[in-house]
């Protein structure tokens, strides 16, 4: 399929009404031809010479006159509406699929995408569209229009001029072609400046602590200005080229004024052709010129709408790695597939980076799974797997007996509830946000996950509790804070299996101990995996799996490692070897 | 200003007045003799377009003298056309050269007055305090500084020149009118206050019709920036469909509200088209009625040569009523810029502001109150020294004040009472800029930028080598995992550098801390995510670092903070207990000895 299929794809709905709206655009344009007749009537043969006025037809062409032009706008504003509903219907039709589409994308392609690129799909692009759909189709088809008509009719008064005069079509077509190929170019750039300013100027919003907090204000307006003087610069490199051959179509059309004086009037002293005939010409003249002088401006405008949709199809077209290999309805109340999880020989590389090399182990449903290892170990990556975010190189990895390659992606993924360690919150209510996963479940639930995650305790002390509005990312709140309210959201799915990870790092000891203890205390006995560096946080875990550098150097529990002496030990003893002199201080104290 | 969400829509304070006009005014005025010159050369070329059809007369007459009358003979006459056709092409030949310049000039002023319009809205927001970044979501402060800027190019170029020019041709067109007759004049007239009242009548609905749709759509931007930086949490969620369709009923609200604009704007050529034909059609009938009558010595020449004018003089007048849709629907983007321009900055250099010397790193706070606008108390009287070089830990529960108290120090916000001394100056009287570029924060957020990670570190300054970089990276312990990557320090990282860990993106950011070479440094849970084998070597070098540098350091992982000069306990905005980790150990039962204790209760479960 290509870009223009795509579109297609969309139009073909609305082109029975596009086509409906083009006969009443011709409709219009017939009576922008019969009103100058009429009043050309009333001057010439009612008027006349001012010695014989019909004062009896005179009321009735006036009506007439004023019922034309009446009935000209009427059909004028329906079409309008007509077009303007097919390209706002249209464009709801697409920005739903592209929507879609994006969202189904997976994370290598948001890894490889900035945010300001992919808005701009959705923006400055989809104007281009509706633009075109409700206002290049038809201004194109009347100008069309509107000189092939008057060509004809040149055609009926006299064929041999008509003839010179379409000595200038080839003309205006070499230049359309000359343009069309020199502008796309320049179009397409300033698409490219667009998403590139708009992503600039989305990362400096995004970063305004950073810049703030480095003093970086200057650098970041310094970057911005060469963002936005390339954006002015493709603009104006783009009007240098058609600034070349818009005033050529303007030349061109003038051109026929000048082959009617000159031939037309040689052909009328030759008596080749009658003064009538001339003056007749020269009253179709507008309708000949009108066109040509638009046909720079339509060729930019059709071209604008054709770098749009090849940015959008380009940016659509791209197949996600990660498809859902079941498709059709998908009931969210079903029963979730149970929390035993299986790595078998995995291993996962990006970039040619290997990540994680040939891990393998085996939890059972409701066991507590504990994970260290050193930063970027791929303890993150990781769980990614198990919710299929990323595809493994090789090996299997099973969630409740079978591989996630084949389940339901929505099944897989209701199945495990993360608490991510970037954690992200929407501009929503605090209880919006933690009933992400379930918009409509009744506020004792959304109170209860809050509990758990003790977080009930500092929402309520907001202003409006539960009904405050955080902001993106969660500006507002401190680190823990969030943390709690990730956790919260995560909980609230009620998972079978659930993901913390490094959910309690900005969390005080305290606080962690007793969230530990009421995930403890929960009725549904969910899988847990806890991504950690406190020692604290996985000591009393079934299993602790420690990771180096993608494999898995130890596993067993707590005192299982303690006795091997290895990294656990050496990191546990980092944060607690002193405990023991603490201990001895406190009995020589007491 | 209460805080907003995707989709509730944004209240505007201030109206759009006149004085917003004057300002739109000060940046077309930058171009005033480009505008003027443009404006010449197109009166020159209607005044040039003019004579087309008068050759083309001199050519009618000169044939029909030939051909009819044989006045003239056939040579004269061909000489005559030939003369009076190249003359013809000579003066398009003018007007295609003075479209031409126009073409380029107006492209020129329009993308000027835009780039300039833009860089003022976002230097401006580069002032602007974090809680109006907080207040609201990104995607709407994004959709002011790109999309609604765009929309107003081709308004402030082409849209002015061809007003005025519309209007010069419409002046001498009422003259032409006047002097063939003055009643009919009048006549044609009367259509204006129609068409007044009309616009008058719409005015306020189409204005609001527009600002709806704005914010609508900023609604919808706000959502599709929010869906691509929460795509994780969408997907592992399954939200995807729910999401959709909250994202088409968003789009269905902007649909309706651009439907119902655009029907004000569509208004306005049918009705300007009805006046015009109706004037004429009256014209036409009084002008008939006087010939019979005799009244007026009126001829019929009169009456032709002034209906000629009438379509000639509602012309401009569609164009005139074409600038005033596109400027109504424009002010509803403008007021937006405008809003965001005038938002006030609160913390800003006061006037007298003198560069901060090379601070040595003293921080006092003396009596410090800080209390957020809505009037709820964070800071209560706090007050303490730290001296040169030594480095103090915060510590307390979530919401005790302890990210406030460095923000402070920074000047992110202004103290409500008291002062804030470094080195015995109060920050307020020196200039934000060299305050903060002598301080090295590391905040919870870790931000990357996309680009290189090399990029990314030598954000903490540009003068920086990249020996002085691969300094940095191996004080933090970040070298060795940076050489791990496929190009080192050359590695593309995108936005939230999303293919690193939390802790490698939190290294980052430290390194880029501390290559500005900071003689404050600010640590706000900047090592939360780090494994405590990086810790420990983090530690030393940080030690090493540390010497003759003044420190804050907010953590939960006591043993980062315990070798601290001196640490804080901070609850409810007030210190609690203050000292060396040693002298609060000494107080049993209080607070941080609870709190350290309290790491090793569950070894004893």
């Amino acid at each position: 399929m290509s870009a223009m299929k795509w579109f297609y794809s969309y139009f073909k709905k609305y082109q029975w009404r596009t086509l409906f709206g083009l006969i009443l655009v011709t409709a219009t344009s017939m009576l922008a031809i019969v009103n100058p007749k009429i009043t050309g009537y009333i001057v010439d043969d009612i008027i006349g010479d001012g010695s014989n006025i019909q004062l009896d037809l005179l009321p009735k062409f006036l009506l007439l006159m004023i019922g034309a032009t009446l009935l000209r706008a009427g059909i004028r504003l329906f079409f309008l509406f007509i077009f303007e509903t097919n390209s706002q219907n249209m464009l709801f039709d697409m920005r739903d699929a592209i929507y879609r589409n994006l969202v189904a994308k997976d994370f290598t392609f948001y890894n490889n995408n900035k945010t300001g690129d992919l808005m701009s799909r959705q923006t400055g692009d989809m104007m281009a569209i509706r633009h075109f759909v409700a206002h290049v189709i038809y201004f194109t088809y009347e100008c069309v229009l509107l000189f092939c008509i008057s060509l004809v009719m040149v055609f009926t008064v006299d064929w041999r001029i008509a003839c010179a005069m379409l000595l200038v079509l080839p003309l205006t077509l070499t230049n359309t072609i000359v343009q069309s190929k020199r502008v796309k170019p320049g179009f397409s750039k300033i698409r490219e400046r667009f998403s590139s300013l708009n992503a600039f100027a989305q990362e400096n919003i995004s970063g305004n602590r950073v810049v703030k907090a480095f003093a970086k204000e200057e650098f970041e307006i310094s970057k911005f200005d060469r963002e936005n003087a390339a954006y002015r610069d493709s603009e104006l490199a783009a009007t240098k080229i058609w600034m070349q051959h818009v005033p050529i179509f303007e030349f061109l059309a003038n051109l026929l004024t000048f082959v009617l004086m000159l031939v037309g009037g040689i052909m009328v002293i030759n008596g080749d052709m009658t003064l009538g005939n001339m003056a007749m010409i020269n009253g179709y003249l507008w309708m000949l010129n009108e066109p040509l002088r638009q046909a720079g401006w339509i060729v930019n405008d059709w071209f604008r709408f054709v770098t749009s949709v090849e940015k959008i199809y380009a940016t659509i077209q791209e197949e996600p790695g990660i498809k859902n290999p079941v498709s059709g309805p998908f009931d969210i109340s079903a029963p979730k597939p149970e929390g035993s999880v299986e790595f078998r020989n995995v291993s996962y590389s990006i970039d040619g980076e290997e990540i994680l090399k040939d891990i393998s182990f085996k939890i059972e449903p409701g066991q507590k799974v504990g994970i260290i290892g050193a930063t970027g170990a791929g303890k993150s990556t990781l769980v990614n797997l198990m919710c299929r975010f990323f595809d493994v190189n090789s090996g299997e990895v099973l969630i409740g007996g079978q591989n996630v390659k084949e389940m339901d992606l929505r099944v897989l993924r209701t199945t495990i509830g993360m608490a991510m360690q970037d954690v992200f919150l929407f501009s929503d209510t605090i209880e919006g946000n933690i009933a992400y996963a379930k918009p409509d479940c009744p506020f004792e639930t959304v109170e209860w996950a809050a509990k758990v995650a003790n977080a009930d305790g500092f929402i309520r002390e907001m202003p409006e509790g539960y009904d405050t509005i955080i902001g993106e990312r969660g500006v507002g709140l401190s680190g823990g804070q969030r943390q709690r309210i990730s956790l919260a959201r995560a909980l609230l799915k009620e998972p079978s299996i659930l993901v913390l990870d490094d959910t309690t790092s900005a969390v005080d000891m305290e606080t962690e101990s007793q969230i530990q203890q009421a995930l403890d205390n929960l009725e549904k006995k969910e899988t847990v995996f806890f991504i950690a560096h406190r020692i604290s946080s996985i000591k009393d875990a079934d299993v602790i799996l420690v990771l180096d550098e993608g494999r898995i150097v130890e596993s067993g529990n707590h005192d299982e490692l303690m006795e091997k002496q290895g990294y656990y030990y050496t990191v546990f003893m980092h944060q607690y070897g002193e405990y023991e002199k603490i201990r001895k201080g406190e009995s020589v104290n007491g | 200003m209460a805080r907003n969400k995707y989709d509730i829509d944004e209240t505007l304070d201030s109206g759009f007045d006149i004085n917003q006009l004057k300002r739109l005014g000060s940046y077309v005025g930058v171009y005033k003799k480009r505008m003027i010159f443009v404006i010449v050369i197109m009166l020159i070329s209607s005044a040039l377009s003019m004579l087309t059809p008068m050759f083309l007369k001199d050519v009618m007459d000169t044939v029909e003298n030939c051909a009819i009358h044989g006045i003239i003979s056939k040579d004269d006459a061909t000489r005559r056309v030939i003369i009076a056709s190249c003359l013809m092409l000579v003066v398009t030949l003018m007007v295609v050269v003075i479209l031409r310049f126009k073409i380029k000039m107006m492209a020129e002023v329009g993308q000027g007055i835009i780039h300039a319009l833009r860089r003022d809205l976002f230097i401006h927001l580069q002032e602007l305090p974090f809680s109006y970044y907080d207040d609201k979501p990104h995607g709407k402060i994004q959709v002011r500084v790109v999309n609604y800027v765009n929309n107003l190019s081709d308004l402030l170029s082409n849209g002015i020149v061809n007003t005025i020019t519309d209007l010069c041709s419409l002046v001498f067109i009422l003259f032409f009118m006047l002097s063939l007759n003055v009643k009919f004049t009048l006549v044609c007239l009367c259509g204006l206050p129609v068409l007044a009242t009309l616009v008058f009548m719409i005015k306020k609905k189409q204005r609001r019709a527009w600002q709806i749709q704005s914010n609508k759509q900023s609604n919808l931007n706000a959502y599709i920036a929010e869906s691509i930086n929460g795509i994780r949490v969408t997907q592992s969620f399954v939200r995807e469909d729910f999401n959709t369709d909250i994202f088409n009923r968003l789009s269905a609200d902007s649909k309706a509200a651009w439907y119902t604009a655009v029907k004000y704007n569509f208004i306005m050529n049918p009705t300007v088209q009805t006046i015009t034909v109706v004037t004429t059609a009256i014209i036409y009938a009084l002008g008939v009625a006087w010939i019979t009558d005799g009244f007026g010595a009126m001829t019929v020449g009169t009456l032709i040569a002034f209906t000629g004018y009438i379509s000639r003089f509602w012309a401009p007048i569609t164009t005139l009523a074409n600038f005033y849709n596109s400027l109504l629907t424009a002010i509803s983007y403008l007021e937006r810029i405008f809003e965001t321009i005038d938002e006030p900055v609160e913390v800003k250099d006061l006037p007298g502001a003198v560069p901060m010397a090379e601070i040595k790193g003293e921080v006092e706070f003396k009596d410090v109150c800080f209390a957020y606008e809505d009037g709820v108390q964070i800071l209560n009287h706090v007050s303490f020294k730290a001296d040169v070089g030594q480095s103090f830990a915060i510590v307390g529960p979530t919401g005790a004040g302890k990210t406030t108290i460095v923000n402070l120090i920074s000047r992110f916000y202004n103290v409500t009472k008291g002062q804030l001394l470094i080195d015995g100056i109060d920050i307020n009287s020196v200039t934000i800029k060299s305050l903060r570029s002598q301080m090295g924060v590391m905040m919870q957020d870790s931000f990357i930028f996309a680009g290189t990670i090399m990029d990314n570190i030598r954000y903490g300054n540009n003068e920086a080598t990249d020996e002085d970089v691969i300094r940095a990276a191996k004080t933090v312990c970040a070298h060795d995992f940076i050489m791990g990557l496929e190009n080192g320090y050359e590695t593309e990282v995108n936005e939230r550098g999303s293919r690193l860990s939390q802790g490698q993106r939190q290294l980052i950011s430290f390194a880029r801390a501390i290559l500005a070479d900071p003689k404050i440094l600010i640590l706000d849970e900047a090592t939360s995510s780090i494994d405590t084998e990086t810790e420990i070597l983090l530690q030393k070098g940080l030690n090493e670092l540390l010497k003759g540098r003044t420190s804050f350091i907010i953590a939960h992982r006591l043993s980062t903070i315990k070798n601290s000069s001196c640490i804080m306990y901070i609850d409810h905005g007030q210190i609690v207990e203050m000292g060396s980790h040693d002298e609060l150990m000494k107080n049993e039962g209080g607070l941080y000895y609870n709190l350290y204790m309290s790491q090793y209760d569950f070894l004893n479960k």
